[in-house]
């Protein structure tokens, strides 16, 4: 198989394998904000300060930790603790390098619930601060050495604190508008582009076989009306018509494959015509009609067989359209909203603002991936093109 | 004679298109939503402006009448009154259609000039430097999403070097009226035709390159060389007058995907035409004005394939044989 040389086989099947397991290798829901906003990839940002996660709890009362970052975007502490008699003194405290202040005041309580943002705005006046001041500075004045404690006369019974401290970077290829992982969302995103681009592909192959075939088996008033329905088709903008129909319609994924495949089946429709035209003349279909056989036996068991090799290549230089209409159509936002997909997340990024935030990690993979994903189908159709038509090996390109 | 039938065909297959197209709108429009009153006039109206509305567009009379009031009022572009903006949708189409024009007629012109500049000297120089920039800018526009390279272009030239406007075809304040205000004007239409031209011309030098490359092989081109006739005579007036044609044929076929590619790039570049205009008007359920903006494209399109066919039939030298005989 000269196939199996080519690089762009393999990439396929990287690709489709991604696609099929890659989204369960990641432990969170694609939708869950894992980090600030738009906060840059782990690779690019060597000084952004880390995620910082600290639990408080009976056996570990204090906690220390080193800090040699820029103050980071977000703080919370959230939690519960419990004593068996209502303490004396009971506070929680944040030791900074420049002194230190009580985040808490649990004293005199049995039991109490901690829910502490730093964008709270009780939270800023306890420390102090105006409602409109940013606390960060204020809670990470100065690289050094930091510790979360709880300062109490008595022991608790139960204590269970968690402290949150988003980091300003994260994984491979950094968070969008929502704090989302852009990494698991390209990841997600091959799916859709893959499962419409053949799937559509494969529909529209199959109007246009039919049609191809009826048109030149057939003839007469069959051809005439199939052949001017190619013809306006191939002269009215397709993508405003997808528009009005994905707006009408909505938005699902089977009515996008479904609009996609009704307006791509013309050229394939065109080519088989064009070789059932020169087919039906030939000898040995004109044996077969004279030994009585049926129309519909003659072209599923002799003009199908051959118009078949033909489609392979067809198929596989018809995805690159296909995947690119999806994309298209969904940068427009016509597209299912729930979906992951390369197209969507350029559309997200285009509508909140991923350039006043010069954020490109979240348009640059999209972008390259479809293309990626468009050359490996490009590459694949003229090379099955080449090894189903060898006169076409002699070109130069 | 050959030349009248040739356009009388082509005119008939126009018309042909444009009553797809009608009859597509009328239904899309009227059968999909549901009630077809909803569909036609907004239910916020009060029921005497819906009554009013009703009789005008003849909602109270038969499928067949409806249609036919339906296609003279779209032929006479009195497309009724849009939701969102409680305009007329010709006003408003009205104002947006100049830059429609404008992007997709310069954007066009420039890139079918440059590629098919640029594909001749390919094929003239195979292996050159042009030849590998041919095929790359072909390989780019085909496989990388036009709103990609738009956005990077974006990106690029308006955010990280700030040398053209981020977004729309007018700086806020406008300039005054006249040159500063047209100066302003072609400013921020540099990134959006730039942006067209990048993705355009690369399809069509790699089409002219390929069709010069088997031209350039044939016995004519042969016999020039033997003549001793100078290179450039030999390219352009010999090589190059036969395979206009087939240039003219792409020229045509490539026009719904460049008014398809309208619809991108204006909302990429937030440019204030026809559209952009289609998508909100979808997005907004604005019915009237979606119908009316689809049927203008539509238009606009077997407008500009009627013309490109009618410039096939004095390329063709076929074509203008047959008309010098009947003389």
């Amino acid at each position: 198989m000269r196939l199996l040389h080519r690089w762009s086989l393999w990439a396929l099947a990287l690709g489709a394998i991604i696609a099929a397991i890659g989204p369960y290798f990641f432990k969170t829901s694609p939708e869950e904000a894992v980090a600030p906003p738009f906060v840059k990839p782990v690779w690019l940002a060597k000084d952004a300060p880390p995620s910082l996660h600290l639990t408080i709890t009976e056996e570990h009362l204090e906690r220390r930790f080193l800090w040699e970052y820029e103050p980071p975007l977000r703080f919370s502490l959230k939690g519960a603790m419990r004593f068996e008699v209502p303490p004396e003194v009971a506070q929680i405290v944040w030791q900074t390098p420049k002194g230190t202040m009580v985040l808490y005041d649990a004293s005199k309580k049995a039991e109490s619930r901690i829910d502490l943002d730093a964008r709270d705005v009780s939270f800023k006046l306890a420390l102090g601060l105006s409602p409109f001041q940013n606390p960060m500075p204020h809670l990470f004045p100065a690289t050094g050495e930091y510790a979360l404690r709880l300062e109490s006369s008595e022991p608790p019974a139960e204590i269970s604190l968690a402290l949150q401290v988003p980091g300003s970077r994260w994984g491979l290829l950094g968070t969008d508008q929502r704090g989302r992982d852009v990494f698991h969302l390209f990841i997600l995103g091959i799916r859709v582009s893959l499962l419409v681009g053949l799937s559509a592909t494969f529909i529209a192959t199959a109007l246009g076989l039919a049609f191809g075939l009826s048109s030149g088996y057939f003839g007469g008033i069959i051809d005439a009306v199939i052949m001017r329905a190619v013809d306006v088709l191939l002269s009215v903008p397709t993508l405003p018509i997808m528009i009005v129909l994905a707006g009408l319609w909505g938005k699902g994924l089977f009515n996008l494959i479904l609009i996609l495949s009704a307006f791509s089946w013309m050229s394939t429709a065109r080519t088989v015509r064009s070789m059932t035209l020169s087919l039906r003349e030939a000898p040995f279909v004109e044996g077969l009609r004279a030994l009585g056989a049926p129309s519909s036996y003659i072209l599923w068991r002799h003009l199908l067989p051959e118009a078949l090799p033909l489609l392979l290549a067809n198929i596989a230089l018809g995805v690159p359209g296909a995947v690119l209409a999806e994309a298209g159509l969904s940068f427009l936002g016509l597209s299912d909203p729930r979906l992951v997909s390369w197209g969507r997340m350029l559309h997200e990024a285009h509508a909140f603002g991923a350039f006043t935030s010069g954020a490109w990690w979240l348009i640059l993979p999209p972008g390259f991936g479809i293309a990626g994903l468009c050359l490996v189908f490009l590459d694949l159709g003229r090379h099955l093109e080449e090894i189903l038509d060898p006169r076409l090996r002699r070109k130069a390109l | 004679m050959a030349l009248k039938a040739y356009w009388g065909r082509r005119i008939a297959s126009s018309l042909l298109v444009l009553a797809v197209v009608l009859v597509l709108n009328f239904f899309l429009f009227r059968i999909l939503p549901g009630d077809p009153v909803s569909a036609i006039i907004d239910p916020r109206f009060s029921p005497q402006a819906k009554e009013e509305l009703a009789a005008l567009f003849g909602l109270d009379r038969p499928m067949g009448e409806q249609f036919l009031l339906y296609v003279k009022q779209m032929l006479t572009f009195n497309f009724g009154v849009s939701f969102l903006s409680q305009r007329p949708v010709w006003d408003e189409i009205r104002s947006r259609l100049p830059n429609t024009l404008i992007l997709l007629s310069s954007a066009m012109a420039i890139s079918a000039l440059l590629g098919i500049y640029l594909g001749v000297i390919a094929a003239a120089k195979r292996g050159g430097f042009i030849e590998r920039l041919v095929l790359w800018a072909g390989a780019i526009s085909f496989s990388f999403p036009s709103f990609f390279i738009q956005l990077v272009m974006l990106l690029l030239f308006a955010f990280a070097m700030p040398i053209f406007p981020l977004r729309g075809s007018v700086s806020i304040p406008p300039p005054p009226p006249g040159w500063p205000a047209m100066i302003d004007y072609i400013w921020h239409m540099v990134l959006p035709v730039s942006s067209l031209v990048i993705l355009g011309f690369g399809s069509w030098a790699l089409y002219v390159r390929n069709l010069m490359v088997k031209v350039l092989g044939e016995d004519f081109v042969f016999l020039a060389r033997a003549k001793g006739l100078p290179q450039r005579l030999i390219l352009w007036r010999h090589a190059f007058r036969s395979i206009l044609p087939p240039i003219v044929t792409i020229i045509f076929l490539s026009l719904p995907g460049v008014v398809s590619g309208a619809v991108i790039t204006e909302t990429v570049f937030s440019l204030h035409g026809v559209g952009r205009f289609l998508l909100e008007s979808v997005t907004g359920q604005d019915y009237p004005a979606a119908g009316a903006a689809f049927f203008l494209l539509a238009l606009l399109t077997v407008a500009c394939n009627l013309l490109a066919d009618l410039a096939y039939g004095f390329v063709d030298p076929r074509i203008g044989l047959e008309r010098k005989m009947e003389r």
